[in-house]
């Protein structure tokens, strides 16, 4: 029991307690040193970010939307090969599948200063489409590794009985694949969500400004001294992942106890 | 039934927009490392940029640098991450729960841990005013410099602050699946807590764990974010120098820049590569068991 | 099966998002033929956005609210303020021209320095217009202006303020502050640990190793006349030995250095070094305002002589709605703009408007200006100022000092 508790505290401590800090410097820009809490509690950040919430609230909506678009494109394109990735073999799969995995490992600039060029001359940058793309490529591998961990971890006999059991393909897809695949969907979905979702450079490379970003917003606050303003606005900007994860956290719950499926 | 064809035409959503974007983008990188494709001529022959890196010492020591960084941070999140992740799981149900504040460092973006890094353990930082107020330190320059102080500890800090939520959420969904009765099995037949979990789930989480160690390591190699936030001057890491180079500094500089990133995109290929073969026999062989 | 449904119409909203198009109003005319009256009429009720450096909270706010605010009541101009450095953005501009973009996405932007020399030099920029300025021409003195940097602007970028580099002690640390490179240097040997420049190429940490540089080799008037190679490798090693002789005892013991002066400032806010450096002189009257700084801080300049520059704003090739910026530059240029940009509450900015050609009220509106304790006064900044380096310098001294001060083993 103990031990239990010991691991609870460990956990808040070590997750939590920087929030709070945060939350405390928000309130308090001349937090000096070696105050353990703040001397002074001042609004300032507060009305500054406050007289900024037009262009807050668009930044915040813009990155929602097209990081939510970014993990729809990744789903799509990884679903199929991830079937064939876990389930088939062929010659030159190990290759293949390493190289899949390419444009995580790479850094973002290796070639997004490339693909900005491709981009410019197709019409596609400064534009919605353009950092859906990026984004896209940039993250894919985190769905197509996850799917092929979940395609791997039910085998191919569920989908052999369904179809023996007379289902249809959509049937099987909707009614057996899905659902057996959605831990590692929704791992994937958020690993991709949040990357897009707090990707600076890419974003603003490929989106040169006309395509509002919250990160885009934020980075040059956390950039400078006003570390009070940062503060503010990181807290400002969990807001959206963390109302995102909760509810999917609680419809997952309702979701796999309808189907049978609690460990 | 699954000719080349078909799997060919299954696997393009994937390869189609991985040929036109990813490659293209990186092919007009290394064109751009050898001084073609450049907005002003570019004076030097084909291989002059790589000539230069590879003559200076400064490149080894940041190569060495971002690697010993990259390493000890994937090393350590994928470490704590699965034992986190193992030890949460087994907590009776109820305090499970707990477990999602875990997820804060992965929503928080990497420049927004660099930040809380910084405010905890800069010198002025959080942790030595406890220090202070404990009476252990006088004032802010008897705090180490953990930050700033040439061994990367900083970086490492704030990458394993990032990675740990991330392994554990891979590894956590794996131990969804897992199947309890497996260790009380092991239990009731003698086996003690640590051989249970060497032996029995270790095994099954090793994919995964391959998986992730690959990814953080390559990732942390040469991501951008934390490093430009807390990174030391010298040695600094590789993709810091690529952003002087290519952004601060005057356009000759490009080609250097991009044969930087050619470097380090060939050793990322070959380590994924031999990683993999590795880790397929450490696979086979426990899949015997 | 309806959950599916839902998820699919939730699908195909935001896929339909995909096609919102991004383009602005507005053909390609000749600007530069036009009377600015039509500039000004063709520039009503549309959007401009300029591209500046976004770290300064006050900055941000000025540009926002009274630039803003201005545009939009005069000509019905929303101005979209896109936070971006002045490198990165030269750099999309460059990729930009490669490809063959004719129309961009930014109409104005903040640039000077080398960064200005870059975009020259690849043909990036619009102009020349600050001849059709009103303003310009009415109340600014062009031979101020006419070199950023030791390059020539020949009107590709207008003025619409001037900055100039000041040191920051805390009065309740530190009696009298070391105000000459040599007693800087003393001070830090006694002190070590408690001070520390940023890293070059960050455009203050640059501009504190050339202030440097004129006051260990001997002035400034000797680099004025365009990059000598020789005279540069000659002088350059007093001060490669005098940023040595330093770094022992600098913070960190000179091993690292903050990469900005963002960073800078706040290790001078959290007491971690006593001196701070910065080029915009109204800084710490502003941070006290703020609450980030006690208000026992003061600026003080280096008596060897304290650089100032010009801050520009320039316009790019395929700049969208050109007409758009040439009104905001014009505007920045009024003495009403340039004012309440130098009041501290607003930036502490100074003007670039030449006061021998303002009428009476308009510089008693500039001399009304309360500074504040913390700020130094117009005479004690101009007795010290000296003008910028050309650029070739500045681009041999980042990259000489990579190699001979951070790389150098003792």
């Amino acid at each position: 029991m103990t031990k239990n508790i010991v691991l609870s505290i460990l956990l808040i401590a070590l997750f939590v307690f920087p929030l709070v800090v945060l939350f405390f410097y928000a309130l308090s820009p001349g937090w000096r040193y070696p105050d353990l809490w703040p001397t002074a509690l001042r609004l300032d950040s507060l009305r500054y970010v406050a007289s900024q919430r037009a262009k807050l609230s668009l930044s915040l909506l813009s990155s929602f939307q097209y990081s939510l678009i970014t993990v729809l494109c990744t789903f799509c394109m990884c679903l199929l090969p991830a079937s064939v990735f876990a389930r088939v073999e062929f010659r030159g799969k190990r290759i293949l599948e390493s190289l899949a995995l390419a444009p995580a490992l790479v850094p973002a600039i290796t070639f997004s200063v490339g693909i900005h060029y491709f981009f410019i001359k197709i019409g596609a940058a400064d534009r919605l489409i353009g950092i859906v793309a990026v984004l896209t490529i940039f993250s894919y591998p985190y769905m197509l590794r996850s799917l092929v961990a979940g395609f791997l971890a039910y085998g191919a006999e569920y989908d052999l009985c369904a179809r023996n059991l007379g289902a249809s393909l959509l049937m099987r897809v909707f009614r057996v694949d899905i659902p057996l695949l959605l831990p590692s969907i929704v791992a994937g979905s958020t690993v991709v969500f949040l990357v897009a979702f707090s990707e600076y450079f890419l974003v603003f490379l490929i989106g040169g400004g006309t395509v509002p970003s919250y990160t885009g917003y934020l980075f040059p606050f956390l950039n400078s001294s006003e570390r009070s303003i940062a503060s503010l606005l990181t807290i400002i900007f969990m807001v959206i992942p963390i109302s995102l994860f909760f509810t999917i956290d609680r419809v997952l719950e309702h979701a796999y106890h309808r189907w049978g499926m609690t460990t | 039934m699954t000719s080349r064809s078909v799997i060919l035409l299954k696997l393009s959503p994937l390869l189609v927009p991985f040929t036109v974007i990813f490659t293209t983008g990186v092919f007009l990188t290394i064109l751009q490392s050898l001084g073609l494709f450049m907005p002003i001529p570019f004076e030097g022959r084909l291989f002059s940029s790589y000539a230069a890196l590879f003559r200076g010492s400064w490149f080894y020591v940041n190569l060495g640098f971002s690697l010993y960084c990259a390493f000890v941070s994937a090393v350590l999140s994928v470490v704590l991450g699965t034992f986190l992740s193992y030890v949460i799981w087994r907590l009776p149900p109820g305090m499970q729960k707990l477990s999602v504040v875990s997820k804060v460092p992965l929503i928080l973006p990497h420049i927004a841990v660099a930040f809380i890094v910084l405010m905890f353990f800069a010198r002025t930082g959080y942790v030595s005013s406890v220090l202070n107020h404990l009476g252990m330190i006088e004032s802010s320059s008897d705090f180490p410099a953990i930050l700033f102080g040439g061994n990367g500890l900083g970086i490492i800090l704030a990458y394993v602050y990032k990675e740990t939520p991330f392994v554990m959420l891979l590894v956590t969904f794996m131990l969804k699946k897992y199947d309890h009765r497996q260790i009380e099995t092991a239990r009731m037949l003698g086996a003690t807590k640590r051989t249970t979990f060497f032996r029995i789930v270790l095994p099954f989480l090793l994919p995964v764990i391959n998986t992730s160690f690959i990814i953080l390591f390559l990732y942390s190699f040469g991501a951008f974010d934390i490093p430009f936030m807390i990174g030391e001057s010298h040695p600094s890491m590789l993709s810091i120098q690529v952003y002087n180079l290519y952004f601060k500094r005057d356009l000759i500089n490009r080609p250097q820049a991009m044969a930087i990133l050619v470097v380090m995109f060939a050793f990322s290929l070959v380590f994924i590569y031999l990683y993999s073969r590795i880790a397929q026999r450490i696979d086979i062989r426990f899949r015997k068991i | 099966m309806k959950k599916n449904a839902m998820v699919l119409l939730f699908a195909a909203v935001l896929l339909s998002f995909l096609f919102l198009a991004g383009g602005k109003g507005g053909e390609e005319t000749d600007w530069l033929a036009l009377d600015f009256v039509e500039i000004e009429d063709a520039a009503r009720s549309t959007t401009i956005s300029w591209y500046m450096w976004g770290g300064s909270a006050v900055i941000n706010e000025w540009v926002d609210s009274y630039v803003g605010g201005e545009l939009k009541r005069r000509y019905a101009i929303t101005l979209d303020r896109v936070p971006m450095d002045a490198s990165i953005f030269v750099n999309k501009l460059l990729t930009e021209k490669q490809a063959g973009k004719e129309r961009g996405t930014m109409d104005l932007l903040w640039i000077n320095g080398e960064n200005f020399k870059n975009a020259m030099e690849a043909g990036l920029l619009f102009g020349p217009f600050s001849e059709k300025l009103p303003n310009f021409l009415r109340y600014v003195d062009e031979d101020t202006v006419a070199y950023d940097f030791g390059y020539p602007t020949r009107g590709y970028e207008a003025p619409y303020g001037r900055a100039q580099f000041v040191f920051e002690y805390d009065r309740a640390r530190m009696e009298e502050p070391p105000d000459t490179f040599k007693k800087l240097l003393d001070w830090v040997e006694k002190n070590p640990g408690r001070f520390i420049y940023p890293q070059p190429p960050d455009f203050t940490g640059s501009a504190f190793i050339r202030q440097a540089l004129y006051a260990v080799t001997g002035g400034h008037e000797q680099y004025m006349h365009g990059f000598d190679q020789s005279l540069f490798e000659l002088n350059v090693v007093r001060l490669w030995d005098y940023l040595n002789r330093m770094k022992p005892y600098l913070w960190q013991e000179g091993k690292s250095y903050p990469k900005d002066v963002a960073t800078l400032d706040t290790l001078f806010a959290r007491g971690e070094v006593d001196l701070n450096m910065t080029y915009h002189q109204a800084h710490a009257q502003n941070s006290i305002l703020s609450g980030l700084y006690p208000d026992t801080v003061r600026s003080f300049v280096m008596k060897d002589g304290s650089i100032y520059n010009t801050h520009f704003v320039a316009i790019p090739f395929n700049a969208p709605n050109k007409a758009g910026a040439l009104v905001t530059a014009n505007l920045l240029l009024s003495v009403e703009a340039q004012a309440f940009k130098n009041d501290p509450e607003n930036w502490g900015d100074f003007t670039v408007l030449d006061m021998g050609r303002l009428s009476e009220e308009e510089r008693a509106v500039f001399e009304s200006i309360v500074l504040g304790e913390a700020v130094l006064g117009l005479d004690v900044l101009s007795k010290y100022a000296v003008a910028e380096i050309p650029s070739p310098y500045l681009e041999a001294l980042e990259a000489g000092w990579e190699e001979e001060v951070l790389r150098k083993q003792p």
